[in-house]
């Protein structure tokens, strides 16, 4: 059964429709790629199923409920997590206790229990020294930071919008894999955006194209990379 | 083991101040009384700033709870002692109900409205006339404890314990995480499970029933009250320069704020009466241009670069 899906989902800023109409579904343990050219709505769809943005109309369920206008926090609660593309550290903050506001508020964990749960999880990402200020952390360690946020939240659906922007190959490479584990290990639905088309075929099972607001296509990476209206839409883009 | 030195020196501190009155007599008491009521109302307007929300509206709920208190005393026969506890409870109960309204603004807006509530109060206070007194004010029959130093001293002491309680559990309970969360970055504080308006309405409520309670315990101690001194600017101005002076975001800052501005301005009503509130001022924008973190705020940077100028020596290698 689908975790997580949308019936034509929509959301227009003041005449401009950044998402139309899009219907789409996501599985337990399933890597789901999300892509489409700079502007394409991946973002805004991503703020529309995590709560922080409300849609112009269609519907969102998760689990079966329908928590199409349910608050952000709610829905972080309910097992809906997300890191942001423009990184959101907490920087009066330290690292551990970043990471912690994800246990105590969405898992209702006291701080000492927090603090257990979200020391195992910066020691999986191999996150360390968490009592430093955020704004001692390289690129590489608040993207982690932001992971381990996340995953405090003891989410079953998780959304990456470009955690791997600005790193390194080796950096990318080495996130890669601490993404399928955690996904593995936590039977976690994880839709990912990325711009880089290796980083979506090493990772995803399954990828859903967005151009303009809308979903022009859908399947594995390899069929979709040679379905003509992507290569279209990113050609479209690029010229 | 530093936690425990911490707790040692909090409560030497402590006994020392329960103590003042064996050996301080009704003028430096009575100063004291003052520089407590501000450093309660500077915790107070810090623990909701740690939201990031400013309040410009503390003598506002100030002047609310001195005449909660006054009038349940003189209207209701109310017990004075148990008159400060229902002004404490009506505070925060008015704070709920506002709540509602006011925060879901942010910033100026807030700020503005915080004001403009101060106001609203003080004004229908003054146009009650048959009820509140209008604006000569109301005068009881007689002081708490029959006006006896000591024990007006003691009371006020209790009020700002429970302020310091309150501002130090704020400081180590999952609030610290939920405020700091919600000044920093309410986008990513909402997406990791904090519900922003519940954790604002407990602070609001929990601080605007404390500067309630500070406004009762004052006006029994001084047995009279008018709109002008309830509702006076300068239990908004003051606050905030102290807890600006010591130090924002914090427990002691505002303590030592407090104890500074206090003592000075003792003085300087002395030496300058008519000129004080000018130095004050002056005081203030010294602060915010050359110590945004306030005194307490310098002192741990200072720590910190110290610390960090150890370790250096210590381990160049890394
Ligand atoms: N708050 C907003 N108000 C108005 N327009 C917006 C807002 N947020 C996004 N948009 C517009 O909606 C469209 C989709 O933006 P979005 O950020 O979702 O794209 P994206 O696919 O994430 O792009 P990128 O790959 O560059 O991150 C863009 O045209 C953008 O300018
Ligand atoms: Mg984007």
């Amino acid at each position: 059964m689908s975790k997580l899906t949308t019936t034509g989902l929509t959301k227009a800023f003041s005449g401009l429709v950044a998402v139309n109409n899009v219907s789409f579904h996501m599985d337990e343990g399933e890597i789901l790629g999300i892509i489409g050219p700079n502007g394409a709505g991946k973002t805004t769809f991503i703020h529309l199923v995590s709560g922080i943005l409300l849609p112009t109309s269609g519907s969102i369920t998760f689990k079966g409920n329908d928590i199409t206008y349910a608050p952000a926090h709610v829905r972080s609660r309910m097992g809906i997590a997300r890191t942001y593309q423009l990184i959101h550290p907490l920087e009066n903050l330290k690292v551990i206790e970043n990471v912690m506001v994800g246990a105590v508020f969405s898992k209702d964990k006291s701080l000492k229990e927090a603090r257990k749960s979200a020391e195992a999880i910066c020691a999986e990402l191999e996150l360390g020294r968490l009592e430093r200020d955020t704004a001692q952390l390289s690129i590489l360690e608040i993207k982690k930071m932001e992971i381990a946020r996340a995953l405090a939240n003891e989410p079953e659906v998780l959304f990456l919008d470009e955690v791997m922007a600005g790193l390194n190959s080796d950096e990318t490479k080495q996130l890669i894999a601490t993404v399928q584990r955690i996904a593995r290990e936590r039977k976690l639905a994880v839709g990912v955006v990325e711009h880089v088309m290796g980083v979506i075929r090493e990772l995803t099972h399954r990828v859903i194209v967005l151009e303009a607001g809308e979903l022009i296509a859908e399947g594995t990476y390899e069929t979709v990379s040679k379905n003509p209206r992507v290569i279209e839409a990113y050609l479209g883009g690029a010229a | 083991m530093k936690f425990k030195t911490s707790y040692l020196v909090a409560a030497v501190v402590a006994a020392i101040m329960i103590a003042f009155p064996t050996f301080l007599g009704a003028y430096p008491l009575n100063v004291a009384r003052s520089v407590m009521t501000y450093m309660a109302l500077a915790i107070t307007w810090d623990m909701l700033l740690r939201s990031g929300q400013i309040s410009f509206g503390i003598a506002g709920l100030f002047g609310l709870g001195s005449y909660a208190s006054i009038l349940a005393v003189l209207r209701g026969g109310m017990d004075p002692l148990l008159s400060i506890v229902f002004a404490t409870v009506f505070s925060g109960a008015m704070a709920y109900a506002l709540g509602f309204a006011i925060l879901r603004l942010r910033a100026m807006y807030f700020s503005i409205t915080t004001l403009a509530l101060m106001e609203i109060f003080r004004i229908v206070i003054h146009n009650m006339h048959d009820f509140s007194g209008g604006p000569e004010g109301v005068v009881l029959p007689t002081v708490i404890f029959g006006g006896n130093a000591s024990a007006l001293y003691w009371l006020c002491l209790g009020g700002l314990f429970i302020t310091i309680g309150a501002s130090w559990f704020f400081e180590k309970s999952k609030m610290h995480l939920a405020l700091t969360a919600i000044r920093n970055d309410e986008t990513s504080a909402r997406s990791n499970g904090v519900n922003i308006f519940k954790y604002l309405l407990i602070t609001f409520v929990v601080t605007s029933a404390m500067q309630g309670m500070m406004g009762a315990i004052q006006v029994q101690s001084y047995g009279f009250t008018a709109p002008d001194t309830a509702f006076d600017a300068n239990f908004t101005l003051l606050p905030l320069a102290i807890a600006l002076l010591g130090g924002i975001h914090s427990t002691v800052g505002p303590m030592a704020g407090a104890v500074l501005l206090g003592v000075a301005a003792e003085w300087l009503k002395l030496k300058i009466p008519y000129g004080h509130l000018i130095v004050y001022g002056i005081i203030i924008i010294l602060v915010i241009l050359f110590m945004p973190q306030g005194i307490v705020g310098m002192i741990r940077r200072a720590g910190r670069a110290a610390g960090r100028a150890g370790k250096q020596t210590g381990a160049n290698h890394e």
